[in-house]
Protein backbone atom coordinates (compact mmCIF):
# COMPACT_ATOMS: atom_id res chain seq x y z
CA UNK A 1 0.00 0.00 0.00
CA UNK A 2 1.29 3.45 -0.86
CA UNK A 3 1.97 5.82 2.00
CA UNK A 4 -0.28 8.88 1.83
CA UNK A 5 1.58 11.77 0.23
CA UNK A 6 2.10 14.72 2.54
CA UNK A 7 1.77 18.35 1.59
CA UNK A 8 4.41 20.36 -0.21
CA UNK A 9 5.71 23.72 0.97
CA UNK A 10 7.65 26.10 -1.26
CA UNK A 11 10.07 28.07 0.92
CA UNK A 12 11.29 31.45 -0.35
CA UNK A 13 14.68 32.39 1.16
CA UNK A 14 15.86 35.81 2.26
CA UNK A 15 18.70 37.81 0.75
CA UNK A 16 21.63 35.89 -0.72
CA UNK A 17 24.89 36.53 1.11
CA UNK A 18 27.21 36.16 -1.86
CA UNK A 19 27.13 37.18 -5.48
CA UNK A 20 25.35 34.40 -7.40
CA UNK A 21 27.73 32.62 -9.76
CA UNK A 22 26.06 32.35 -13.16
CA UNK A 23 29.07 31.51 -15.28
CA UNK A 24 28.93 31.20 -19.08
CA UNK A 25 27.76 27.59 -19.10
CA UNK A 26 25.30 27.91 -16.23
CA UNK A 27 22.01 26.15 -17.18
CA UNK A 28 19.91 29.19 -16.17
CA UNK A 29 21.38 31.17 -19.06
CA UNK A 30 19.54 28.89 -21.49
CA UNK A 31 16.41 28.51 -19.38
CA UNK A 32 13.33 29.97 -21.12
CA UNK A 33 11.80 31.20 -17.82
CA UNK A 34 15.02 32.94 -16.92
CA UNK A 35 15.31 34.55 -20.34
CA UNK A 36 11.74 35.82 -20.23
CA UNK A 37 11.99 37.21 -16.70
CA UNK A 38 15.29 38.94 -17.47
CA UNK A 39 13.71 40.67 -20.47
CA UNK A 40 10.77 41.76 -18.32
CA UNK A 41 13.09 42.91 -15.52
CA UNK A 42 15.24 44.94 -17.94
CA UNK A 43 12.26 47.16 -18.80
CA UNK A 44 12.16 48.58 -15.27
CA UNK A 45 15.55 48.13 -13.59
CA UNK A 46 19.11 48.87 -14.68
CA UNK A 47 20.31 45.86 -12.74
CA UNK A 48 21.72 43.08 -14.92
CA UNK A 49 21.55 39.76 -13.06
CA UNK A 50 23.94 37.84 -15.32
CA UNK A 51 26.69 40.41 -14.80
CA UNK A 52 25.62 41.35 -11.25
CA UNK A 53 25.86 44.96 -12.28
CA UNK A 54 23.94 48.22 -12.60
CA UNK A 55 25.64 48.76 -15.94
CA UNK A 56 28.91 50.42 -15.07
CA UNK A 57 27.80 52.85 -12.39
CA UNK A 58 28.99 50.63 -9.55
CA UNK A 59 29.25 51.63 -5.93
CA UNK A 60 30.43 49.43 -3.11
CA UNK A 61 27.36 50.28 -1.05
CA UNK A 62 25.13 48.80 -3.79
CA UNK A 63 26.24 45.28 -2.88
CA UNK A 64 23.28 44.46 -0.59
CA UNK A 65 20.81 46.01 -3.02
CA UNK A 66 22.24 43.92 -5.88
CA UNK A 67 21.96 40.80 -3.73
CA UNK A 68 18.34 41.65 -2.91
CA UNK A 69 17.32 42.09 -6.55
CA UNK A 70 19.26 38.95 -7.54
CA UNK A 71 17.51 36.96 -4.81
CA UNK A 72 14.09 38.10 -6.00
CA UNK A 73 14.64 37.39 -9.70
CA UNK A 74 16.29 34.02 -9.06
CA UNK A 75 13.49 32.89 -6.74
CA UNK A 76 10.97 33.71 -9.46
CA UNK A 77 13.03 31.83 -12.07
CA UNK A 78 13.24 28.76 -9.83
CA UNK A 79 9.53 29.01 -9.02
CA UNK A 80 8.66 28.71 -12.72
CA UNK A 81 11.18 25.91 -13.18
CA UNK A 82 9.59 23.95 -10.33
CA UNK A 83 6.12 24.48 -11.77
CA UNK A 84 7.35 23.31 -15.18
CA UNK A 85 8.76 20.15 -13.51
CA UNK A 86 5.26 19.39 -12.19
CA UNK A 87 5.49 20.61 -8.59
CA UNK A 88 2.27 22.05 -7.14
CA UNK A 89 2.74 23.61 -3.71
CA UNK A 90 0.06 23.50 -1.02
CA UNK A 91 1.51 26.38 0.93
CA UNK A 92 4.29 28.99 0.78
CA UNK A 93 6.67 29.88 3.58
CA UNK A 94 8.95 32.91 3.36
CA UNK A 95 12.05 34.00 5.21
CA UNK A 96 12.69 37.73 5.50
CA UNK A 97 12.81 39.39 2.06
CA UNK A 98 11.66 36.13 0.47
CA UNK A 99 8.19 37.56 1.05
CA UNK A 100 8.38 39.60 -2.19
CA UNK A 101 8.91 36.54 -4.41
CA UNK A 102 6.33 34.57 -2.39
CA UNK A 103 3.75 37.29 -3.07
CA UNK A 104 4.55 37.39 -6.78
CA UNK A 105 4.53 33.59 -7.08
CA UNK A 106 1.13 33.48 -5.36
CA UNK A 107 -0.10 36.14 -7.82
CA UNK A 108 -0.99 38.55 -5.01
CA UNK A 109 1.22 40.98 -6.96
CA UNK A 110 2.80 40.80 -10.42
CA UNK A 111 6.45 39.96 -11.11
CA UNK A 112 7.02 43.61 -12.02
CA UNK A 113 5.38 44.89 -8.83
CA UNK A 114 7.50 42.52 -6.75
CA UNK A 115 10.64 43.75 -8.51
CA UNK A 116 9.61 47.36 -7.93
CA UNK A 117 9.02 46.74 -4.20
CA UNK A 118 12.31 44.84 -3.86
CA UNK A 119 14.36 47.62 -5.43
CA UNK A 120 12.51 50.50 -3.75
CA UNK A 121 12.71 48.94 -0.26
CA UNK A 122 16.33 48.00 -0.95
CA UNK A 123 17.19 51.63 -1.78
CA UNK A 124 15.38 52.76 1.37
CA UNK A 125 17.47 50.35 3.45
CA UNK A 126 20.61 51.54 1.70
CA UNK A 127 19.79 55.16 2.53
CA UNK A 128 19.01 54.21 6.14
CA UNK A 129 22.32 52.32 6.40
CA UNK A 130 24.23 55.38 5.22
CA UNK A 131 22.62 57.53 7.96
CA UNK A 132 22.46 55.04 10.84
CA UNK A 133 25.12 52.42 10.29
CA UNK A 134 23.73 49.04 11.31
CA UNK A 135 24.46 45.40 10.72
CA UNK A 136 23.55 41.78 11.24
CA UNK A 137 25.50 38.79 12.54
CA UNK A 138 24.85 35.09 12.29
CA UNK A 139 25.54 33.34 15.62
CA UNK A 140 25.80 29.57 15.36
CA UNK A 141 26.19 27.05 18.16
CA UNK A 142 24.84 28.96 21.16
CA UNK A 143 21.42 28.25 22.72
CA UNK A 144 18.75 30.96 22.81
CA UNK A 145 19.44 31.99 26.44
CA UNK A 146 23.11 32.64 25.63
CA UNK A 147 22.24 34.72 22.56
CA UNK A 148 19.71 36.72 24.59
CA UNK A 149 22.39 37.31 27.19
CA UNK A 150 24.78 38.66 24.54
CA UNK A 151 22.06 41.20 23.58
CA UNK A 152 21.44 42.11 27.24
CA UNK A 153 25.13 42.52 27.99
CA UNK A 154 25.45 44.97 25.09
CA UNK A 155 22.11 46.69 25.62
CA UNK A 156 23.40 50.18 24.87
CA UNK A 157 23.76 49.13 21.19
CA UNK A 158 20.06 48.25 20.73
CA UNK A 159 20.76 44.69 19.65
CA UNK A 160 17.91 42.27 19.14
CA UNK A 161 17.39 38.78 17.75
CA UNK A 162 16.32 39.24 14.13
CA UNK A 163 16.02 35.61 13.01
CA UNK A 164 15.19 32.50 15.03
CA UNK A 165 16.54 29.99 12.51
CA UNK A 166 17.18 26.90 14.64
CA UNK A 167 17.78 25.91 18.27
CA UNK A 168 21.48 26.82 17.84
CA UNK A 169 21.24 29.33 15.03
CA UNK A 170 20.21 32.96 15.51
CA UNK A 171 20.81 36.24 13.71
CA UNK A 172 21.42 39.42 15.68
CA UNK A 173 20.63 42.87 14.39
CA UNK A 174 21.38 46.40 15.58
CA UNK A 175 23.93 49.20 15.48
CA UNK A 176 27.11 48.26 13.64
CA UNK A 177 29.46 48.71 16.60
CA UNK A 178 27.20 46.56 18.75
CA UNK A 179 27.10 43.83 16.11
CA UNK A 180 30.92 43.76 16.00
CA UNK A 181 31.08 43.53 19.79
CA UNK A 182 28.41 40.82 19.82
CA UNK A 183 30.50 38.71 17.42
CA UNK A 184 33.53 38.89 19.75
CA UNK A 185 31.41 38.18 22.80
CA UNK A 186 29.64 35.21 21.18
CA UNK A 187 33.00 33.72 20.12
CA UNK A 188 34.41 34.18 23.62
CA UNK A 189 31.36 32.31 24.91
CA UNK A 190 32.10 29.31 22.65
CA UNK A 191 29.94 29.91 19.60
CA UNK A 192 30.84 27.53 16.74
CA UNK A 193 30.76 30.53 14.45
CA UNK A 194 29.83 34.24 14.61
CA UNK A 195 30.06 36.26 11.41
CA UNK A 196 28.79 39.47 9.81
CA UNK A 197 26.09 39.17 7.17
CA UNK A 198 25.97 41.31 4.02
CA UNK A 199 23.75 44.09 5.42
CA UNK A 200 24.56 47.64 6.52
CA UNK A 201 21.26 48.06 8.37
CA UNK A 202 19.75 46.31 11.36
CA UNK A 203 17.10 44.48 9.36
CA UNK A 204 14.27 42.90 11.40
CA UNK A 205 15.13 45.00 14.43
CA UNK A 206 12.92 47.70 15.97
CA UNK A 207 15.49 50.24 14.67
CA UNK A 208 13.86 49.96 11.24
CA UNK A 209 10.29 50.17 12.42
CA UNK A 210 10.42 53.90 11.70
CA UNK A 211 10.49 53.17 7.94
CA UNK A 212 6.98 51.74 7.86
CA UNK A 213 5.28 54.88 6.50
CA UNK A 214 7.79 55.21 3.68
CA UNK A 215 7.24 51.56 2.78
CA UNK A 216 3.49 52.18 2.80
CA UNK A 217 4.20 54.96 0.31
CA UNK A 218 6.03 52.52 -1.98
CA UNK A 219 3.01 50.20 -1.85
CA UNK A 220 0.41 52.93 -2.31
CA UNK A 221 -0.42 52.31 -5.98
CA UNK A 222 -0.19 48.53 -5.84
CA UNK A 223 -3.46 46.61 -5.79
CA UNK A 224 -2.96 43.40 -3.84
CA UNK A 225 -4.89 40.34 -5.03
CA UNK A 226 -5.83 37.38 -2.81
CA UNK A 227 -2.86 34.96 -2.79
CA UNK A 228 -3.64 31.84 -4.88
CA UNK A 229 -1.44 29.77 -2.57
CA UNK A 230 -1.56 30.51 1.18
CA UNK A 231 1.55 32.31 2.48
CA UNK A 232 2.64 31.75 6.07
CA UNK A 233 3.39 35.03 7.86
CA UNK A 234 6.88 34.69 9.41
CA UNK A 235 6.04 36.48 12.64
CA UNK A 236 2.41 35.59 13.46
CA UNK A 237 2.83 32.12 11.83
CA UNK A 238 -0.63 32.36 10.27
CA UNK A 239 -1.60 32.59 6.60
CA UNK A 240 -1.50 36.18 5.37
CA UNK A 241 -4.88 37.61 4.41
CA UNK A 242 -5.00 39.95 1.45
CA UNK A 243 -6.10 42.95 3.56
CA UNK A 244 -3.15 42.61 5.94
CA UNK A 245 -0.38 42.22 3.33
CA UNK A 246 0.51 45.94 3.04
CA UNK A 247 0.67 46.31 6.81
CA UNK A 248 2.82 43.20 6.98
CA UNK A 249 5.24 44.51 4.34
CA UNK A 250 5.54 47.89 6.04
CA UNK A 251 6.24 46.36 9.45
CA UNK A 252 8.11 43.12 8.83
CA UNK A 253 11.52 44.77 8.36
CA UNK A 254 11.22 45.97 11.97
CA UNK A 255 10.13 42.63 13.41
CA UNK A 256 11.87 39.25 13.78
CA UNK A 257 11.58 36.17 11.59
CA UNK A 258 10.44 33.14 13.61
CA UNK A 259 11.61 30.53 11.12
CA UNK A 260 11.68 27.59 13.58
CA UNK A 261 8.02 28.18 14.40
CA UNK A 262 7.16 28.44 10.68
CA UNK A 263 8.69 25.02 10.03
CA UNK A 264 7.11 23.45 13.12
CA UNK A 265 3.70 24.79 12.08
CA UNK A 266 4.11 23.42 8.55
CA UNK A 267 5.07 20.00 9.94
CA UNK A 268 1.95 20.05 12.12
CA UNK A 269 -0.13 20.91 9.06
CA UNK A 270 1.11 17.74 7.36
CA UNK A 271 3.84 19.20 5.15
CA UNK A 272 6.36 16.47 4.33
CA UNK A 273 8.24 18.07 1.43
CA UNK A 274 10.09 21.36 1.78
CA UNK A 275 11.41 22.87 -1.41
CA UNK A 276 13.65 25.90 -1.29
CA UNK A 277 12.81 28.28 -4.14
CA UNK A 278 16.19 29.95 -4.47
CA UNK A 279 19.74 29.78 -5.70
CA UNK A 280 21.41 28.42 -2.56
CA UNK A 281 20.44 25.83 0.05
CA UNK A 282 20.28 27.94 3.20
CA UNK A 283 16.73 27.04 4.25
CA UNK A 284 17.33 23.41 3.26
CA UNK A 285 20.27 23.31 5.69
CA UNK A 286 18.15 24.90 8.42
CA UNK A 287 15.48 22.27 7.73
CA UNK A 288 18.07 19.53 8.28
CA UNK A 289 18.72 20.94 11.75
CA UNK A 290 15.02 21.28 12.71
CA UNK A 291 13.88 17.88 11.37
CA UNK A 292 16.43 15.51 9.84
CA UNK A 293 13.88 13.04 8.50
CA UNK A 294 11.79 15.33 6.34
CA UNK A 295 12.40 15.59 2.58
CA UNK A 296 13.98 18.90 1.66
CA UNK A 297 15.89 20.14 -1.34
CA UNK A 298 16.74 23.38 -3.07
CA UNK A 299 15.65 24.10 -6.63
CA UNK A 300 19.01 25.85 -7.05
CA UNK A 301 21.08 22.74 -6.23
CA UNK A 302 23.50 21.71 -8.99
CA UNK A 303 21.56 18.55 -9.90
CA UNK A 304 18.33 18.65 -11.97
CA UNK A 305 15.06 19.38 -10.13
CA UNK A 306 13.57 16.01 -9.05
CA UNK A 307 10.11 15.06 -10.26
CA UNK A 308 7.17 15.11 -7.82
CA UNK A 309 6.47 11.71 -6.20
CA UNK A 310 3.43 11.01 -8.43
CA UNK A 311 5.70 11.33 -11.48
CA UNK A 312 8.40 9.02 -10.10
CA UNK A 313 6.20 5.90 -10.30
CA UNK A 314 6.04 5.54 -6.51
CA UNK B 1 51.35 14.11 14.92
CA UNK B 2 49.32 10.87 15.05
CA UNK B 3 48.49 9.53 11.60
CA UNK B 4 44.96 8.16 11.21
CA UNK B 5 44.44 4.83 9.43
CA UNK B 6 42.25 4.29 6.34
CA UNK B 7 39.40 2.95 8.45
CA UNK B 8 39.11 6.13 10.50
CA UNK B 9 39.40 8.30 7.38
CA UNK B 10 36.52 6.32 5.85
CA UNK B 11 34.43 6.73 9.03
CA UNK B 12 34.97 10.51 8.99
CA UNK B 13 33.89 10.67 5.34
CA UNK B 14 30.77 8.66 6.16
CA UNK B 15 30.04 10.97 9.08
CA UNK B 16 30.27 14.04 6.82
CA UNK B 17 27.95 12.46 4.24
CA UNK B 18 25.39 11.35 6.82
CA UNK B 19 25.36 14.49 8.98
CA UNK B 20 25.16 16.82 5.98
CA UNK B 21 22.77 14.57 4.02
CA UNK B 22 25.00 14.73 0.92
CA UNK B 23 22.88 12.41 -1.20
CA UNK B 24 24.99 12.76 -4.37
CA UNK B 25 28.40 12.26 -2.72
CA UNK B 26 30.25 8.99 -1.99
CA UNK B 27 33.28 8.66 0.33
CA UNK B 28 35.53 8.13 -2.72
CA UNK B 29 34.54 11.55 -4.02
CA UNK B 30 35.83 13.34 -0.89
CA UNK B 31 39.57 13.99 -0.99
CA UNK B 32 41.23 13.35 2.37
CA UNK B 33 43.37 16.50 2.25
CA UNK B 34 41.07 18.85 0.32
CA UNK B 35 39.62 21.89 2.14
CA UNK B 36 36.12 21.28 3.48
CA UNK B 37 35.04 24.92 3.51
CA UNK B 38 35.04 27.47 0.73
CA UNK B 39 36.59 25.48 -2.09
CA UNK B 40 36.54 21.68 -2.03
CA UNK B 41 33.23 20.46 -0.56
CA UNK B 42 32.07 24.06 -0.15
CA UNK B 43 30.74 23.67 3.39
CA UNK B 44 29.58 26.65 5.48
CA UNK B 45 29.07 27.50 9.14
CA UNK B 46 25.66 25.78 9.34
CA UNK B 47 27.43 22.62 8.17
CA UNK B 48 30.14 23.17 10.81
CA UNK B 49 27.51 22.99 13.55
CA UNK B 50 26.33 19.62 12.18
CA UNK B 51 29.90 18.32 12.15
CA UNK B 52 30.52 19.50 15.73
CA UNK B 53 27.47 17.53 16.83
CA UNK B 54 28.43 14.56 14.65
CA UNK B 55 31.94 14.29 16.18
CA UNK B 56 30.44 14.49 19.65
CA UNK B 57 27.82 11.80 19.00
CA UNK B 58 29.99 9.43 16.98
CA UNK B 59 33.36 9.77 18.72
CA UNK B 60 32.60 11.54 22.03
CA UNK B 61 34.94 14.33 20.95
CA UNK B 62 34.19 17.97 21.80
CA UNK B 63 35.06 21.04 19.72
CA UNK B 64 35.31 23.64 22.49
CA UNK B 65 35.26 26.83 20.41
CA UNK B 66 35.44 28.37 16.93
CA UNK B 67 39.24 28.63 16.97
CA UNK B 68 39.68 24.89 17.50
CA UNK B 69 36.88 24.27 14.97
CA UNK B 70 38.79 26.22 12.30
CA UNK B 71 41.85 24.00 12.73
CA UNK B 72 39.90 20.73 12.99
CA UNK B 73 37.62 21.32 10.00
CA UNK B 74 40.41 22.06 7.53
CA UNK B 75 40.13 18.62 5.94
CA UNK B 76 39.05 15.03 6.57
CA UNK B 77 42.61 14.26 7.71
CA UNK B 78 42.69 17.06 10.31
CA UNK B 79 39.30 15.87 11.64
CA UNK B 80 40.62 12.31 11.98
CA UNK B 81 43.84 13.54 13.64
CA UNK B 82 41.82 15.52 16.18
CA UNK B 83 39.67 12.47 16.99
CA UNK B 84 42.81 10.39 17.62
CA UNK B 85 44.43 13.11 19.73
CA UNK B 86 41.35 13.58 21.88
CA UNK B 87 40.70 9.88 22.32
CA UNK B 88 44.33 9.30 23.23
CA UNK B 89 44.17 12.10 25.79
CA UNK B 90 41.32 10.45 27.73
Amino acid sequence: MKAPKGKTAFCFPGQLQEKPILEDHHPLREDPHCKELLVRASSQTKFDLLNFSFGGDEKEEDFSLKLQISTYILSMVYFYRLRAAGWNPDIFAEHSMGIYAALAASEAISFEEGLHITEAVGRLLQREGAIHRGGMASIIGLPLEEVQKVCQDLNSFQLSIANYNGSRHYVLSGEEKGVEKAISLALSRKAVSATRLAFNTGLHSPLLYTLREEIMGILQDIKIQPPKVPILNHWTIKPLRREEIKDFLSQEIGRPVYWIRCVETLLQKGVSQFIEVGHEATLTKLMRWIDREVEAFSAGAPHPIPLPSGERGE
Amino acid sequence: MVEPNDQLIEKIKQLIIQRLKLADITPEMIETDAPLFGEGLGLDSIDALELVLGLEKEFGVIIPDAEVGKKVFQSVRTMAQYVLEQQGAV
